[in-house]
């Protein structure tokens, strides 16, 4: 099941652009820092995965993920961390955080579009209700 | 009793009659026979005996398997190659998308960190005045920097920086005498006016790929045009702003 929509969480304008470009197929939408992000969440209900930025200002990565989280609601929702701190234990860290997957930058546009198809391909199915 | 007997009774000259029918009905036979023998033979090479028949296929499979691997190393080279266009595309248009100096630095910086996988980097700008650069941008290395980065002039010192500042070819490291990893000269049409130092990339990044080379030549080509675009249209927009608040306290005067 492809996302429905894609939010991008990263303060770098840089970056937001080259998602613009890499991931055309997807509809975005985009936050500077975590509490920006959160709002998006709260206006965009059909979002499916995140590609979250880690050192952000005002509230970083974790601490967005953290948040988060702590709403049942999202328990749902994908979130790869795109960042540059690349060494293991980052990676241990932002999985146990939470974090679906991670990627370092820099990365290949085909190793971030491959993450996202293999996260929709383990998305579960849509549960439709059967009526009484 | 013969058959040629029950047909033809006792008459002799319909017996030979009847023979004579008989002979000429078996050689047309026989004519047949050997008709439809020869026509088989001709036929027999086209149509391939089952080992030909799988030694073919075979043949054909083996030949759209290495089509098929070969197709797929194009989408990869391919994939790779529009990648690399998109890093460009991208770098560019950011660093020409503002008339901030601040944020052309922040996109210099972006673009060292996020796309080429740079921890430590200086920008070096050659002042107007006196033979030293201006460390305009500096990255990982601490608050004070390291020699020969430490303070707000780079007065040379590093060989490789210096042939490059001199000039303006874009050099490797590190070298016996260097321990930077790349010299970007950052040209303004054919001036040299500074130097992008790569010191260290991120641990995860052991080297600069091929690729990074095409985002150095586009950093050498356009940061600097870009920067100093933004520079001058900052000081022209001080200067007008300055005049205008003139003009205002010489009406309201």
């Amino acid at each position: 099941m492809q996302p429905r929509k894609v939010l991008v969480v990263d303060d770098s304008k840089l970056m937001r652009k080259m998602y613009e470009v890499m991931l055309r197929q997807y509809p975005l939408v985009y936050a500077a820092d975590g509490r920006e992000a959160l709002d998006r969440l709260r206006e965009h209900a059909d979002i499916d995965l995140i590609l979250l930025d880690i050192n952000m200002p005002n509230m970083t990565g974790l601490e967005f993920l953290a948040e988060m989280r702590a709403d049942p609601g999202n328990a749902q929702t994908k979130v790869v961390i795109i960042s540059t701190e690349g060494r293991e234990e980052d990676t241990a860290r932002g999985l146990e955080a939470g974090a679906d997957a991670y990627i370092s930058k820099p990365f290949r546009t085909e190793q971030i579009l491959e993450v996202i198809s293999r996260l929709a391909d383990s998305a579960p199915a849509e549960t439709s209700e059967i009526p009484a | 009793m013969s058959e040629i007997d029950a047909l033809a009774g006792h008459r002799p000259d319909l017996q030979i009659d009847l023979v004579e029918q008989l002979r000429t009905t078996v050689e047309r036979a026989n004519d047949l026979l050997r008709a439809l023998e020869g026509s088989f033979a001709a036929q027999e090479p086209m149509v391939p005996k089952p080992a030909e028949r799988i030694r073919e296929l075979e043949h054909r499979l083996s030949t759209t398997d290495s089509d098929v691997k070969e197709l797929a190393s194009r989408l990869v080279e391919s994939e790779h190659q529009s990648g690399r266009l998109m890093s460009l595309y991208v770098a560019t248009y950011q660093l020409h998308a503002t008339l901030s100096p601040p944020e052309v630095q922040a996109t210099i910086a972006e673009i060292a960190i996020d796309l080429l996988g740079a921890q430590q980097f200086v920008l070096l700008l050659r002042r107007e005045e006196g033979d030293d650069c201006e460390i305009a941008l500096r990255q990982g290395l601490g608050p004070g920097g390291q020699a020969p980065f430490a303070g707000d002039s780079y007065l040379g010192g590093d060989p490789m920086i210096d042939a490059t500042l001199q000039d303006g070819l874009l050099r490797l490291g590190p070298t016996e005498d260097s321990p930077a990893l790349a010299a970007v000269p950052l040209r303004v049409q054919h001036e040299i006016v500074g130097a992008i130092v790569l010191l260290k990339l991120l641990d995860h990044k052991p080297i600069l790929r091929p690729e990074d080379r095409d985002l150095l030549d586009l950093l050498s080509a356009h940061a600097a045009s870009a920067l100093f675009a933004a520079r001058l249209f900052a000081a022209k927009d001080r200067k007008l702003r300055t005049l205008e608040s003139l003009v205002k306290l010489a009406r309201g005067a």
